[in-house]
């Protein structure tokens, strides 16, 4: 048999993925009786019947032969929940690793190469990790941005700015890939790497689904983006869609790998809940966002801050508190580079007076093009002209029918 | 004894003639009608025998069957009451048969023996061959519309058995005087908004569908209500054409002269497919796509439409017709026409800035996701109408537009378009008039209806507008599929300023600006440019 060619990080894989296989049985698995094993080892004792196979207990006794959960053999992801009968008994380790190594999808174990410290020194580490991308970003100092799915559009543009700077400022930031915050967070880092270069823009999602099943399905390229820029990592195997009971073991190994844990928006309830509890389990720092008491979306966050977490309301105030210090560039906030361009000295460009009435009748708030004609007093055409050579040399910038000075408070996010 | 009497029936917008055979037999006495009627002709047995006998005639005591041929054909409406009722006079030998030949008659009768009109009598009167035409005495207006021999007006069953049977003079007919056609709003009250007020005026020029997009109150409804009388009068046959279609929905025709102002229809948001679109009863009723033929379709609160119903929109707006089809008949109206909608940022009434919206995300998307993509995409022109400014709305008529000490801003240069007062419809209706004219002389209705094989030759780019237009592909801040339409719109704005020759930059950004790429699809443009189908398609134009 061919069994013993592969690496190790194939017997990994394919223990991760045994219908069942969870992230306590896995811990259990490498770590019973005190003495580690190696993936090879772990696996041939599961099918010598040695170690009991995943969900086997007092209730169930162990099945054989084992069935591997298959990730589909066209390379589509096939619903692996509750058992996935379809592909039993077809996959083998070795079909599981080429599918992996097409992929690119790496896997590694407790103990095992480029597993993360952090983790495996911490409570309920996961067995075996996925990943895709570089987790030698996880190296770098890493916080964690989270926060509700249901944000509102200023907890995305905190987010984002917050994503942006803390990694131009070379710390990692981690975050679970979902809509709202996580999403405006990756965004945000991925931005920094877009102006400032790879060496900035460090962000790291933490997946619930496999790797290679961009969850939820509209972040396919925010994910593609991350994967290419960064990592995504993710305890289930690859080809496994989002389960709920995944969300919250997600949550634990974002707040494993962190330093700090921002939570940018919170309700009263919700998965930002886990991760801070994880986090506080395993003595990582919490803080969080302050925002309107009548905003429901800050009514976690607020709560946080009332029981003691540090608040933060700018990426210093989070480099502070992680003792980095900050390194000024492009990507400092808005703000005196944008009036200064307005001002006329931006590439020592002299406006004329139609433009300088423009800029005028522009402010930091976003305007329509009706209002700057109504302020300006300009007709409408010259307007329009000036705008454009003004969002040009980069004074001015326009989405959606919008016009503000310099650079636009909304959120780009993907 | 047997009459046949001739009328005719509605089927969507067009009449078809129906022969009414009566026979009077001995028999059990009763009423029968055949030949496929609906209820409200079903109905006809009780209102004819009602009217015959309150007009001071005999209902025959012996067994009355009424065909309504050809019998394939479904009637619908109570347009045949008249034609039973004296074919029943004639079959029971009240009225010589004879008199009925070479006259059609259509008409709804009351219980007392009054005539009463009915819808679609403009289609019904142009589908009759008969010499001469019985209608209603308050249909004749209508009914001159299509036919100028041989109309005899009545108004009630006995006087027009009177006047047949040459006892009685036939009613004089009214002649039709000069009608005063309704006065429309003037664009001259609606203060600022320099930007919505252009997207109007190239609407019209271009017949380029217009969204408008802002908060309640911002002016949205009265700027659609000013386009009706921005656009180009019908031509005779247009207006012909409308008002058949106006006739068979059952809408009053301004009496006498023919409109021709183009229609403005306005259904409310709780419209169902059907009322939109046509279809339902008998006899097809065209919908308010088909009522805004040739005129303005504005639907308020897009948003709030019901999502499956605003996808029927799509057939009109690409063919400017829409089939119905149902079990009876298959029915083609004609459904071209200028489509004005507006609607809120969001669901929270924010003015939709950046920021300024306290929707969650999820809410924002599910109230974008209420008007689809494709429908969205038929819209030339997205405009945000904004809250007009405190100045501009208390300025008084012709005078400055000016906040009163308002900070900011320094006093207007004389010579601004804004110091001269708004402009009133009838100067920016000129200005469309202009732009119509040389979009005929290009071979098209207007330039909305451009091929875009044809834009280079017939609407060429000048360098800087074309380097333009690269910029905003390259930075996916345009669609592909947008740069055609945001052309085009150039093209209207040029023919708008009277300009010959290649379009200028001003042209161009005004056109973009007009297009508003983002507005109501949240920057779609922006996250399809990295799709490779895109950026190919960039790539093909660019290079």
């Amino acid at each position: 048999m061919g069994e013993l060619a592969l690496p190790p990080g194939a017997y990994a894989a394919a223990l991760a993925s045994l219908p069942g296989a969870g992230p306590a049985w896995l811990a259990r698995v490498f770590l019973d009786g005190g003495t580690p094993r190696s993936p090879e080892q772990a696996w041939q004792d599961v099918v010598s019947g040695r170690l009991p196979p995943p969900g086997a207990g007092a209730a169930r006794p162990p099945q054989l032969p084992l069935g591997l959960a298959c990730p589909g053999a066209a390379g589509r992801a096939v619903a692996g929940s509750g058992g996935a009968q379809g592909g039993l008994g077809t996959c083998t380790p070795e079909r599981l690793w080429q599918y992996c190594q097409s992929r690119r999808i790496r896997a590694t174990w407790i103990g095992g190469p480029g597993y993360p410290a952090r983790l495996a020194e911490g409570p309920a580490p996961p067995g075996v990790l996925f990943w895709v991308g570089d987790i030698g970003l996880l190296e770098r100092p890493c916080v964690a941005v989270v926060g509700t799915r249901r944000c509102t559009p200023d907890g995305q543009q905190v987010a984002y700015q917050l994503g942006r700077e803390l990694s131009a400022a070379g710390a990692c930031v981690v975050s679970g890939l979902a809509a709202g915050i996580d999403g405006a967070a990756h965004a945000g880092a991925l931005a920094a790497a877009c102006e400032l270069g790879p060496e900035a823009g460090a962000t790291v999602g933490i997946a619930a689904s496999g790797v290679d099943v961009a969850y939820p399905p509209r972040h396919r390229l925010l994910w593609e983006e991350v994967t290419r820029k960064g990592a995504v990592i993710s305890e289930a195997p690859p080809g496994r869609p989002a389960q709920s009971w995944r969300f919250p073991s997600r949550n634990r190994v974002i707040a494993g790998l962190a330093r700090l844990v921002v939570v940018v928006e919170s309700h009263a309830k919700g998965g930002s809940w886990h991760t801070v509890e994880a986090a506080l389990a395993r003595g990582v720092e919490v803080a969080a966002v302050p925002g309107s008491v009548l905003s429901p979306a800050s009514v976690g966050t607020n709560l946080l801050i009332k029981e003691g977490a540090l608040a933060v309301a700018s990426a210093q105030d989070v480099l502070d508190a992680l003792g980095l210090p900050a390194r000024p560039g492009p990507c400092s906030p808005p703000g005196p580079a944008a009036e200064g361009a307005a001002a006329g000295s931006g590439g020592g460009t002299a406006w004329g007076p139609v433009h300088r009435s423009v800029l005028g009748a522009l402010g930091r708030r976003p305007r329509t093009v009706d209002e700057i004609v109504e302020r300006s007093g300009l007709p409408l055409g010259a307007v329009l002209v000036a705008l454009d050579d003004l969002e040009q040399r980069g004074a001015a910038l326009g989405r959606a029918g919008w016009w503000a000075l310099g650079t636009f408070p909304g959120s780009p996010v993907a | 004894m047997l009459a046949t009497v001739a009328s005719a029936t509605l089927v969507g917008v067009d009449g078809y003639p129906v022969a009414v055979e009566v026979h009077v037999a001995n028999g059990l006495p009763g009423f029968r009608v055949v030949g496929l009627p609906d209820a409200s002709c079903r109905e006809a047995r009780d209102r004819a025998r009602a009217a015959v006998v309150s007009s001071g005639f005999r209902w025959p005591q012996r067994r009355v069957t009424v065909n309504l041929a050809p019998s394939g054909l479904r009637k619908g409406g109570p347009g045949l009451d008249l034609p039973i009722a004296l074919g029943v006079l004639a079959a029971d030998g009240q009225l010589e048969p004879e008199l009925l030949r070479g006259r059609a008659f259509v008409g709804e009768l009351g219980l007392d023996g009054t005539l009463r009109p009915v819808a679609g009598t403009l289609p019904l009167v142009a589908a009759v061959a008969e010499p001469e035409v019985v209608v209603p005495a308050s249909s004749l207006g209508e009914a001159r519309l299509v036919r100028r021999e041989g109309l005899r007006g009545a108004a009630r069953l006995r006087s027009l058995v009177e006047a047949l049977q040459g006892r009685a003079a036939w009613p004089e007919v009214p002649a039709a005087g000069p009608q005063d056609q309704p006065a429309v709003a003037d664009l001259a009250d609606v203060r600022g908004q320099p930007l919505a007020r252009r997207a109007l005026e190239v609407a019209a020029a271009g017949a380029h569908h217009l969204l408008l997009v802002g908060p309640a109150g911002a002016g949205k409804t009265m700027l659609a209500t000013r386009l009706p009388g921005l656009l180009p009068d019908l031509t005779p046959t247009e207006a012909i054409e409308v008002a058949r279609i106006h006739s068979a929905a059952g809408l009053e025709l301004p009496g006498g002269a023919l409109s021709l102002r183009p229609p403005f229809r306005a259904p409310h948001h709780g419209a169902s497919a059907v009322a939109l679109i046509g279809g339902g009863g008998a006899r097809l009723r065209p919908g308010e796509v088909s009522c805004a033929h040739r005129g303005v379709l504005f639907l308020d609160e897009l948003a709030e439409f019901a999502p499956h119903v605003l996808d029927h929109l799509r057939q009109p707006l690409e063919e400017g017709r829409v089939v119905v089809c149902r079990a009876a008949a298959a029915v083609a109206f004609p459904a071209r026409f200028l489509l004005v909608a507006a609607m809120n940022a969001c669901r929270c009434g924010s003015d939709g800035s950046p920021g300024s919206c306290r929707c969650s995300e999820p809410a924002r998307e599910r109230y974008r996701a209420r008007v689809s993509g494709p429908l969205l995409d038929r819209f030339d022109l997205r405009v945000r109408v904004s809250q007009p400014d405190v100045g501009a709305l208390l300025a008084a008529p012709g005078g400055p537009a000016r906040a009163p000490g308002r900070p900011g801003p320094s006093p207007k240069a004389p010579g601004t378009p804004a110091d001269q007062g708004e402009e009133p419809t009838s100067v920016v209706a000129a200005r469309v008039a202009r732009a119509r004219w040389r979009a005929r002389e290009r071979g098209l209705r207007c330039s909305s209806e451009l091929p875009a094989s044809q834009l280079d030759e017939l609407a060429p780019l000048s360098p800087g507008a074309r380097r333009l237009l690269e910029r905003r592909l390259r930075e996916g801040l345009l669609s592909a599929r947008g740069l055609h339409r945001a052309w085009r719109v150039a093209l209207t704005v040029a023919d708008l300023a009277g300009h010959d020759g290649p379009l200028s930059e001003e042209h161009v950004l005004l056109s973009l600006a007009l297009r508003g790429e983002g507005i109501a699809d949240d920057g779609s443009a922006r996250s399809s440019s990295r799709d490779d189908a895109q950026s190919l398609a960039v790539a093909s134009w660019v290079s």
